[in-house]
């Protein structure tokens, strides 16, 4: 046996070795989870096709396998979220990226945010037309400016620094869009403020993972309201809104009529109620999604996760893109109302 | 019982910067500001109303870093963030990165009243404006010696990268509880001299730099912007206090002393709570304040 064999086996034995002894600290690998949604509304049978279904899901299962992959080779909660919603801005069915619904002006205006529960620290962008990926400006900002937000010109003005290529804004622009856009021009517009279509798309994407180090992170991005007012900015990408994370407490992504969330602090409500009233996310999103959001009138849904892995998707609207998987071997994909809650 | 609380800015205000004439005129700005408020109130009238007051006359006081006398950012232009919020139904309004609008706190108003949103920004926002019949004004009309003389020493200065913490802080808020025992907040500010045009701190983010709610309290912050949108400040503030029971007081000195400070952040925090309790504390060295009562209370700090 040679000295380079041998000193291999040594290497080989002494890695079996801090291996058994990782594995007598956990009995139990500590737990990855991915949980994404694709937006809330009224998706129910009676307006799908299997085709349009089937087309939800793929998207659905490329996202959910993009960002989990990253968990599965040890990668960080953060990078698993900015995959996850990178994978969904570039599916045009989703309002994300490519395919956003379209402002008042024709344009795609768009928001995202993305925050990392081991800090805590946050990057958002608004109201940006030629970003391709908005989540990855978003995650820029964190990165590399001392700044949680920045919007419109000087977030792209920013994003030319730091060398991202900008994008016309006819790569976001779709058919299916346009002709919603139409639509909701034609409806009666009885002030400035009001002239948002009653049919409006409440499609979001987002995601919230808990990596194996234990971090949680969460991260949104949105192309908002069909014929919104240029300039209009929801709750996506305002942190405590639409987006919160924490590894004290939990992570949370949500979805739905903005305004509401914002005025609720809705992710991070549901938060403070984990560390504070020491719920379960599930409990925390119920008292939140059906108690308190309700009871003012707004609808939506959001999805959370906490250190320990626990999971949960709630939503008031008649139903909610949605996807889950973790290292306990759950793993599903859903859209409709009548599909069993996350416990 | 009734009350109203202001800010004018916290930040580093070593005294002997500060000479006595200078002194009076942000003593005399708070007090004209404060007395506004209050009258609103001392007549029946509601807390947001009040708030807006306050914070209008502090808008159009050009000491202050807010409306006419706002900070610059790095291009030189004002660019200006405000939002109000009503206790009564959590209704909120906000404007960030507005350029020509003279009373930035009036159109967060309008946000809020006019239209179904809450947060508008940019172009869109004075677009908005402009429907609503808002007079525009050049953005040279924001612009003071002082303020594009303390851009350009900061610019021969300290600036080296984007990651240097910014140096000045100050924005402008009120707080109020009314004769009905409602309770408003609002929040207007420049942002950081030198700022990075689009850069949005807390003020004009619901929960972060202005909250306020029914039956738990009111809150509007000054200071170090990014650390409280990451803390959601004003909102913790209301949720210590409405889930875990802290007294308001409790509740903003954990915020400002532990958890920013832990984080090295530093600033300043307004709040009324229910039953008319005033809170005041930062962690800076000062903070430009001033508060007032039905009891008889009526205080105007710095230090």
């Amino acid at each position: 046996m040679s000295r380079l064999q041998l000193s291999a086996i040594l290497g080989l034995l002494s890695l079996a070795a801090s291996a058994g002894v990782i594995a007598a600290a956990h009995a139990e690998p500590r737990p990855i989870a991915l949980v994404i949604h694709g937006g809330a509304g009224v998706i129910e049978p009676s307006r799908m096709t299997p085709a349009k279904e089937a087309s939800y899901r793929a998207g659905l299962e490329a996202a959910l396998a993009a960002g989990y992959a990253v968990l599965e080779r040890g990668g960080s909660s953060l990078d698993a979220v900015t995959a996850a919603v990178r994978t969904m801005e570039d599916d045009p069915q989703f309002n994300a990226g490519r395919g956003a619904v379209l402002n008042h002006d024709g344009d795609a205006q768009l928001d995202a945010a993305i925050m990392d529960g081991n800090g805590p620290h946050a990057g958002a962008v608004a109201a940006v037309r030629h970003i391709k990926n908005p989540i990855e400006l978003a995650r820029l900002v964190m990165e590399k400016s001392p700044h949680v937000l920045l919007v419109a010109e000087g977030a792209e003005d920013f994003a030319l620094e730091h060398g991202v290529v900008l994008v016309p804004r006819s790569y976001f622009r779709i058919e299916a869009r346009e002709r919603e856009l139409e639509e909701a021009r034609a409806m009666p517009a009885p002030s400035a403020g009001l002239r948002v279509s009653a049919q409006e798309s409440m499609g979001t994407v987002g995601a919230v993972a808990l990596d194996r180090a234990g971090n949680l992170a969460a991260a949104t991005s949105t192309g908002g309201l069909t014929n919104k007012l240029p300039g209009r900015v929801g709750d996506s990408p305002l942190i405590g809104a639409g987006t919160y994370a924490d590894n004290a407490s939990c992570a949370v992504s949500g979805t739905g009529q903005g305004e509401y969330f914002i005025r609720q602090v809705v992710a991070y409500d549901v938060c403070a109620l984990v560390q504070y009233r020491h719920m379960t996310p599930a409990q925390a999103m119920h008292e939140v999604i059906h108690e308190k959001l309700a009871r003012s009138g707004g609808t939506g849904g959001a999805i959370a996760i906490d250190p320990a892995g626990n999971i949960a998707m709630d939503f008031n609207t008649v139903g909610m893109f949605r996807a889950a998987r973790d290292s306990r071997g759950r793993r599903e994909v859903a859209m409709y109302g009548d599909a069993p809650q996350a416990k | 019982m009734y009350a109203i609380v202001i800010h004018g800015g916290a930040g580093a205000m070593p005294r002997a910067t500060l000479s006595a004439e200078r002194e009076q005129t942000y003593r005399a700005g708070l007090a004209t500001s404060l007395d506004g408020g209050y009258a609103v109130l001392e007549r029946g009238g509601s807390s947001l109303d009040a708030v807006a007051a306050a914070v209008r006359i502090l808008e159009d006081d050009p000491v202050f870093n807010a409306g006419r006398g706002a900070a610059l950012t790095r291009d030189g232009a004002a660019e200006l963030d405000a939002a109000i919020m009503d206790g009564r139904q959590l209704r909120a309004g906000a404007v960030a990165s507005v350029r020509h609008v003279k009373n930035p706190i009036d159109l967060a108003r309008r946000v809020m009243e006019k239209s179904r949103h809450v947060l508008l920004v940019g172009a869109g926002a004075e677009e908005f404006a402009l429907e609503e019949k808002f007079v525009l004004v050049p953005n040279h009309y924001f612009r003071t010696a002082e303020r594009i003389e303390q851009l350009e020493s900061e610019q021969r200065g300290q600036r080296v990268s984007d990651l240097v913490p910014p140096a000045t802080h100050g924005t402008v808020g009120a707080v109020a509880l009314d004769t009905h025992g409602h309770l408003a907040a609002a929040t207007s500010t420049g942002g950081m001299t030198n700022k990075r045009p689009g850069r949005v701190g807390d003020s004009p983010i619901i929960g972060a730099g202005t909250y306020a709610k029914n039956g738990v309290c009111a809150v509007s912050a000054t200071g170090h912007g990014e650390y409280f949108i990451r803390t959601v400040a004003a909102y913790h503030v209301c949720a210590a206090v409405e889930y875990r029971g802290l007294t308001l007081q409790q509740a903003v000195h954990e915020m400002l002393h532990q958890i920013l400070r832990g984080l090295g952040g530093d600033g300043g925090l307004i709040a009324v709570d229910r039953d008319g309790r005033i809170v005041m504390d930062f962690s800076s060295e000062g903070m430009f304040r001033g508060a007032r009562d039905s009891d008889g209370r009526r205080e105007i700090a710095i230090y």
